[in-house]
């Protein structure tokens, strides 16, 4: 036990930490290994010195840094068993429903995201000169136990909804919204997120497969106009004209907002067009655990310098 | 006001000190006072140039590097200056400090002054507990590798070691805060509380170095110029992190400050 408690052995290992950390950093080896074997031996030897070394028990603040650091690795551990991390998009007056475009997650982590439902209800964005992103106000609707609640979220700000956290981010664009009809079945609308914008601006056209068929289409939005100033200060908004583009097998169609296009299959009515929006979505409970647990060590820290070096005043240190 | 007067004076306020500093140290000359006073002056000059600026420009010194240049040379010399005059055996440190600080100085010189973009994820009060908190941090270290500098040059009274320990322990708690305090503000803008990118990797880097120091102290035993040495390659790392990394990575947290 001594030997593991060894402060040599600490040494040792921030040093193991270390070039784990460079070595994953360096892409050179798998970086969950390069991480996790010599914070486990830290953990360890953590432990060891907390049960064995008398001096823990004779200097509090210097016990109390020292197990909210074995804290904050358990705590980290945890989280990373049982985080998510994800996106989703969602156009104007869509709901969230629980389906993510992408994720990754602990492998104990279950999933309730579809009790976090909310509604995008839009969203503004300012931009100063040379189309630098400033605040971004997003309006989102959602049901709690007090009943309808509306909010406002963006930047700093996420919407927290069962531990989920969904945050705005910088990727935004326009959404043609349709309705398809396909012969015999019920009608489907919804909207084709067309390629972010302003980053993507000369290339706002997607391939799109019509729903319940083999049927590719592309859908193009033409813009006549520049419509966040470049020069002045300005905000994020939908185009005047919002008439959108259907290629269907090499023959373009020109849909205005209402229009109808008669396809083999079905029908397509253009609706209009609106934004949508990018969300990255987090979960990890450890979050205000590993927030006191990194205040509280840093705390115990300054207490036990403080009352070394009062012990001993700093003119008579030489 | 206008901030390029005042920022020349200021300078020329440092260099006056640095250079007065170096050649008492060699001529064995004690010019304390002018020295504290030469400091003090540049950095009332400094701090009114930062705040012409900040007034013009709308926002504080975080955003291009000569902003960032200029706030680490004001935060550098007034945490300095602090110890200097509280601790009268730092003082000749101030012969291997400024050097130091003549070589951001000479940095800045060359800097575009033009202005930056102040990005959203900046309009928030984070933004200032982290930055503080990590201008302490390498006002703390730099203060240490002045005394390791007397000790590496023989110059030292015994037992100066002591005192550089206590300013890189300092260092050590604030640079933990700086890292919670990142983690925080990154929770907030980006969504995640760390994320291995470059500049929280050496960030991480230079803490673990820190303790690494603070510990191999303990356990080794380590001698006065092995120590000198250890401080001065956390400085280094501390450095390489302050001033590099956020302007060679191409990741979204550039670390601006």
């Amino acid at each position: 036990m001594k030997a593991l408690a060894s402060l040599k052995l600490t040494a040792a290992a921030l040093g193991l930490l270390a070039a784990g950390i460079a070595w994953a950093y360096l892409e050179r080896g798998d970086a969950l290994a390069c991480l996790v074997a010599p914070l486990a031996l830290l953990a360890l030897n953590l432990a060891a010195a907390i049960l064995v070394n008398s001096t823990f028990r004779r200097q509090l603040p210097l016990l109390v840094f020292h197990v909210s650091l074995l804290i904050l690795v358990l705590l980290a551990a945890a989280g990373r068993l049982t985080h998510l991390k994800g996106r989703v998009e969602l156009a104007t007056g869509e709901a969230f429903t629980g389906e993510l475009l992408d994720a990754e997650e602990g492998p104990l982590h279950r999933r309730r995201l579809e009790r976090a439902a909310f509604v995008n209800e839009g969203f503004e964005i300012d931009y100063a000169p040379k189309w630098k992103r400033l605040e971004t106000r997003n309006t989102v609707r959602w049901r709690s136990a007090r009943g309808e609640e509306t909010g406002v979220i963006g930047d700093q700000t996420p919407l927290v909804l069962e531990g989920y956290r969904f945050y705005t981010t910088s990727n935004k664009g326009f959404a043609p919204v349709f309705v398809w009809q396909r012969a015999g079945a019920p009608a489907e609308r919804g909207s084709v997120h067309l390629p972010p914008y302003p980053v993507l601006q000369f290339a706002q056209q997607v391939q799109w497969t019509l729903p319940g068929t083999e049927r590719s289409v592309t859908v193009r939005l033409p813009l006549d106009e520049e419509l966040i100033d470049y020069e002045r200060s300005s905000g994020f908004r939908l185009p005047p004209r919002r008439d959108v583009e259907l290629i269907v097998e090499g023959r373009a169609h020109v849909l205005a907002p209402g229009a109808t296009l008669e396809l083999a299959g079905g029908r397509l009515r253009y609706e209009g067009l609106t934004t949508w929006m990018g969300y990255a979505v987090f979960f990890d409970w450890t979050l205000p655990w590993l927030a006191a647990a990194a205040v509280l060590a840093a705390l115990a820290l300054g207490w036990h310098f403080w009352r070394r070096f009062a012990a001993r005043p700093w003119q008579e240190a030489l | 006001m206008h901030e390029a007067p005042l920022l020349w004076s200021a300078l020329l306020a440092y260099v006056v000190a640095g250079s007065t500093a170096i050649f008492a140290l060699a001529l064995e000359r004690r010019a304390e006072r002018g020295i504290l006073g030469l400091l003090a002056l540049g950095l009332a000059l400094h701090g009114a140039a930062l705040a012409a600026r900040w007034i013009a420009v709308g926002h504080g010194p975080f955003i291009t590097l000569f902003e960032i240049l200029s706030s680490n040379i004001w935060s550098l010399t007034l945490v300095f200056t602090l110890a200097y005059w509280r601790v009268p055996a730092v003082r000749p440190a101030a012969a291997f400090v400024m050097p130091v600080l003549f070589i951001l100085m000479g940095w800045l010189l060359v800097a575009h002054p033009g202005e930056g973009h102040f990005p959203p994820t900046y309009r928030t009060l984070w933004l200032y507990v982290h930055v503080g908190l990590g201008k302490v941090f390498l006002g703390t270290v730099l203060v240490a590798v002045g005394l390791s500098g007397l000790i590496l040059a023989r110059l030292a009274a015994q037992g100066l070691e002591e005192l550089a320990f206590r300013f890189m322990a300092i260092g050590f708690v604030f640079e933990t805060l700086m890292l919670v305090s990142g983690a925080v503000w990154a929770q907030d803008a980006w969504g995640r509380y760390w994320a291995w990118d470059p500049l929280e990797t050496w960030a991480f880097l230079t803490w673990l170095s820190l303790a690494a120091f603070l510990h191999a102290r303990v356990a080794f035993r380590v001698g006065p110029r092995a120590s000198a040495l250890m401080i001065i390659g956390v400085f280094v790392l501390a450095f390489l992190t302050f001033f590099g990394v956020p302007f060679i990575s191409t990741a979204a947290h550039k670390g601006a400050i």
